[in-house]
């Protein structure tokens, strides 16, 4: 093996290490990146790094970032939403698990609303977590629900998955949207059902409200509740939703009606107060920088993974690629599976997908549907420790008491169930190739 | 000596908290202009370049003049499964670790960008659209003004984390991390 | 005998046909190099974002950090104002004209003393040929309809539009469909019929307006790093222009051949409108264009000097297409029967 690949070996190798003992995830990835670029390459390649960072903090579709997390901030500070998961526990009844699935349909949602991850699991994070934690979810389960059902917006359209799969594979963005419609959808439903499940064989896990307290709030009260804490954040979700459906506004723009309707409606609510107002502020700027800090740091790591040659590794493996088109299919899904565990879904994306494309098309495989199969695995990346952005974002925002292992173990559950989703589709091509011809796109 | 550690980190602070807590506004300035797009476009059918362009400018400054703001606020994501079981004496050192190769993060960006942000402001590049917004090197130059304030901060981080071994009281953190 | 092993970052994204990839494309380019130079000089090819974001070639080509780049030109309008007039010119030349000057008039020339101070090597490598006016959710049938419409469109074709009362919208090529299907715009230009067909705009708008008079040819530039160009022997600097020459017939002809496939497809079997634009709408058009171009003329010199040489050769160029192609497009060519 060249010197090179086994620097870029070593540098993810030195990347764990670091993380583990407790260094921030964003030196990390700077350290790693730096140390074993120079051993290879030394000092040029570096200077393209300003050009990288600068490609991170001018990128449009990045902006749902602070739009979102302004919008979910906006919604915790002013207090419209944290009785939310209450209400939703209340409405449930006795029905085991209903907050999770609740953390579902909301994460359904908001990732029909935007297609960048980070900014759904921030918002579910804050709105939600702690209130599963005080009425005795598992700490575990609560977690790895939340990186589940944030994730879900990177397959359910818009989503920047798919518009980068579109451009590397040649398809048209619409084509790949409506492809993701019902994968998105039925891994919606296997993460529900999985939730329920648990309800029934583990009840510890996901409680309902103790009968007593559900019969000491009547009602009406239930309902005016119900209306208090349900309406902003639906209101939100529909203003985005229906900016793009309705054609007000392009997908990344259509966070802006979901932030600016959230200080409407907290004003509406007399929840606006010059204080709240910082907060938000302050707590938006936080958050994003936080995300955006290890964005940028990452930036290193994968420069110097490109510059030392680290596709050249993968392009190795891809001299073992099995003949036929199942087992070409097979592999390649496995390899973004594999890697989904080190680098971020984009390197993969850029690494893998032109690789295989060739074969698929001699192959005379369905691309679309190819391309709907990649997407439901690089979307796994985000939840596969220990790199997975997901996990970081759950980790900045989660309470001092939930510890990282807590969310790493968490996840691994919810990783299977996207491998179940993952052979469904696999075996059942029409989930995602019928509703692109059905509506001619 | 770990007092005067104590007092020099805090001076720091100050530049820190100031520079981000003004930064942070570019927030609040994004959802308005975009929001402010989209509506005159749709109601008023007007629209203009240099606020479209306006939208992705004010990331520059929240996403890299607060990052300091947020690492003063322990903002760090960390992994802290070992973490927390070490004993204390290694968590100090990994922690001084962190922030020596944080500053030197810091000095290496700051020096590696100043090239690139001179070379804008040489030919004074603008928008490659007709209407767009000048003086480019402005939104180019929060790169090393974003991480000379991440200096800032990882120098008071680095007389912080010395303060033990000066025999300061424990500048220990909690092992989790919390940003908000 | 030294060998070289260079890099090239491109614009454009990976898997991108004309672009990053096919007959004539940068990674084309590449290759042929490599064969023609018999492995001494190789060049490894970065689609955008794989090194580096789409538009930050110049830069990274000007400092030496890569020794190549494939882009557009006009994307460095904001960085040197007079080079977009090397990528096509609004109501300028076709493929031949817009070569001829190139090649043969003094472009070149001046296309290199413009990038000299960047210490670039500027050359042409590749042309889509005309494009398309661009894809319409209505009809356009007079010029007042350009008022108040909401249109996708980049660089100095939008100001031109502006005047006209369009309402100009920058958006990423993801999200151009979204938009355009959900009516957040009513226009969106992209390339021609090849490369828009695999954007899928077809489905979101059916006017479909040719041609592009906008961009009558574009060319695509192959930028040199001048330190590494000056350090190659005589015969790589021959193969690296004689490569970057003929990729521009190469993929200049490809467009051609697919265009004519795509569209025909578009036509018959997808249901899109396909056809000109009305006179009097281009004769505003035309209006508009030039007191565009003359207004950018006056605010810089260095543009008024590629200008001013542009349509000096114009003039004498469309004197002679005028008694040959022109009287070949409708005396001699048949109307695809
Ligand atoms: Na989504
Ligand atoms: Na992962």
């Amino acid at each position: 093996m060249p010197y090179n690949e086994i620097l870029a070996l070593a540098c993810i190798g030195s990347f764990f290490v670091l993380l583990f003992v407790g260094v921030p995830v964003a030196l990390t990835l700077a350290i790693s990146g730096f140390v074993f670029g120079w051993l290879g390459f030394g000092t040029g390649l570096f200077n393209l790094l300003p050009a990288r960072i600068y490609g991170v903090t001018a990128n449009y579709t990045l902006i749902a970032i602070p739009l979102f997390v302004f919008m979910g901030v906006m919604l915790e500070k002013s207090r419209m939403a944290d009785e939310l998961m209450e209400v939703i526990g209340y409405l449930a009844g006795g029905l085991r698990g209903g907050m999770g699935l609740g953390i579902v349909l909301v994460g359904m949602l908001m990732g029909a609303t935007t297609g960048i991850v980070g900014a759904t699991i921030v918002t579910l994070g804050l709105l939600t977590l702690p209130t599963l934690l005080k009425r005795g979810y598992d700490t575990q389960l609560s977690c790895g629900a939340i990186c589940a059902s944030g994730t879900l917006g990177q397959l359910i359209p818009p989503s920047t998955i798919l518009i980068l799969l579109a451009d590397i594979m040649g398809q048209s963005v619409g084509t790949l949207f409506a492809a993701a419609v019902f994968p998105g959808l039925l891994l919606t439903g296997i993460l529900g059902a999985y939730i329920l499940l648990v309800g029934v064989f583990k009840p510890a896990m996901v409680p309902p409200i103790p009968l007593a307290e559900r019969q000491a709030l009547p009602r009406r009260e239930l309902w005016m509740k119900t209306l208090k804490v349900g309406l902003p954040p639906i209101a939100l979700v529909l203003a985005v939703l229906g900016s793009i459906i309705g054609g007000v506004a392009a997908p990344t723009e259509a966070a802006s009606m979901g932030a600016v309707g959230s200080i409407l409606v907290a004003a509406v609510a007399g929840r606006l107060s010059m204080k709240t107002l910082v907060d938000v502020v302050n707590s938006t700027a936080r958050i994003t920088a936080m995300m955006f800090f290890i964005l940028i740091c990452s930036q290193v790591f994968a420069l110097s993974f490109r510059g030392l040659g680290g596709e050249r590794i993968v392009h190795d493996a891809f001299a073992m690629v099995p003949g036929g088109a199942t087992g070409m299919l097979v592999f390649m899904l496995a390899i973004i599976f594999v890697l989904g565990f080190f680098i971020e879904w984009i390197e993969i994306s850029y690494i893998v997908v032109p690789m295989f494309l060739p074969l698929m098309l001699a192959d005379g495989v369905d691309v679309v549907w190819a391309a709907s199969l990649i997407a439901v695995v690089l979307q796994t990346s985000f939840l596969t420790p220990p790199f997975g952005w997901a996990l970081f974002y759950l980790r900045g925002v989660a309470p001092p008491e939930v510890s990282t292992l807590d969310i790493y173990k968490g996840v691994v559950p919810f990783i299977a169930l996207q491998l179940v989703a993952l052979l469904l589709v696999f075996c059942f091509p029409g989930i995602a190739t019928w509703l692109p011809a059905a509506i001619g796109w | 000596m770990s007092d005067r550690l104590e007092n020099w980190a805090r001076g720091l602070d100050v530049i820190v908290e100031l520079s981000g807590r003004i930064a942070a506004w570019t927030g609040l300035a994004l959802v308005l202009v975009m929001a402010g797009n989209v509506i005159a476009r749709y109601f008023l059918h007007i629209g203009s370049v240099a606020t479209q362009e306006l939208e992705w400018h004010l990331m520059a400054p929240l996403t890299l003049l607060c990052i300091a703001y947020t690492i003063k606020h322990d903002g760090h994501v960390r992994v802290d499964i070992f973490y927390s079981s070490l004993p204390e004496i290694a968590r100090r050192v990994i922690d001084l670790f962190s922030a020596l190769c944080a500053l030197a993060l810091a000095i290496l960006i700051v020096k590696i960008s100043m090239p690139y942000v001179l070379q804008s402001y040489r030919i004074g590049e603008g928008s490659p659209d007709p209407g767009g917004l000048p003086y480019r090197w402005i939104i180019k130059a929060m790169i090393p003004a974003g991480f000379a304030l991440f200096g800032v901060q990882s120098l008071a981080s680095v007389l912080r984390a010395l303060k033990p071994f000066f025999g300061g009281s424990d500048g220990l953190k909690t092992a989790s991390i919390n940003a908000v | 005998q030294q060998t070289f092993s260079w890099k090239m970052t491109n614009a454009y994204g990976p898997g991108a046909p004309f672009y990053v990839t096919g007959p004539g494309s940068p990674t084309y380019f590449c290759e042929l190099v490599k064969q023609m130079s018999g492995g001494r000089l190789t060049i490894q090819h970065f689609a955008a974002g794989e090194l580096i974001p789409a538009l930050e070639g110049f830069d990274a080509c000007s400092a030496g950090t890569v020794e190549m780049n494939a882009a557009n030109s006009y994307f460095w309008a904001g960085k040197v104002p007079a080079a977009q007039f090397f990528t096509t010119v609004p109501f300028g030349l076709n493929f031949q004209g817009h070569n001829a000057w190139i090649y043969h008039g003094g472009g070149l020339a001046l296309w290199e003393e413009l990038y000299k101070p960047f210490n670039l090597v500027p050359m042409p490598m590749g042309n889509t040929g005309v494009q398309m006016t661009g894809w319409f959710r209505k009809p356009i049938e007079k010029i007042e309809d350009f008022k108040g419409l909401k249109m996708r469109i980049p660089g100095l074709a939008g100001k031109v539009y502006a005047q006209l009362g369009v309402d100009v919208k920058l958006l990423p090529g993801g999200e151009i469909f979204p938009a355009l299907e959900r009516g957040v715009i009513d226009a969106a230009e992209f390339v021609g019929p090849y490369q828009d067909r695999r954007l899928g705009l077809q489905k979101a708008a059916k006017y479909y307006y040719t041609t592009g008079w906008h961009e009558p040819n574009n060319v695509t530039e192959l930028t040199i790093n001048q330190t590494a160009w000056d350090s190659l022997p005589d015969d790589l600097k021959a193969v690296v222009r004689t490569a970057a020459a003929a990729c521009n017939t190469i993929s200049h002809t490809w467009c051609e051949a697919t265009n004519a496939e795509a569209l025909d497809d578009l036509v018959k079997n997808q249901g899109v409108i396909a056809g000109p634009l009305p006179k009097d709408v281009v004769e505003g058009l035309r209006a508009a264009t030039k007191k565009t171009l003359d207004g950018l003329a006056a605010s810089d010199p260095k543009i008024k000097k590629v200008y001013d040489a542009f349509l000096a050769f114009k003039e004498k160029h469309d004197k002679w297409a005028g008694v040959s192609e022109a009287v070949f497009q409708e005396q001699i060519r048949t109307d695809g029967v």
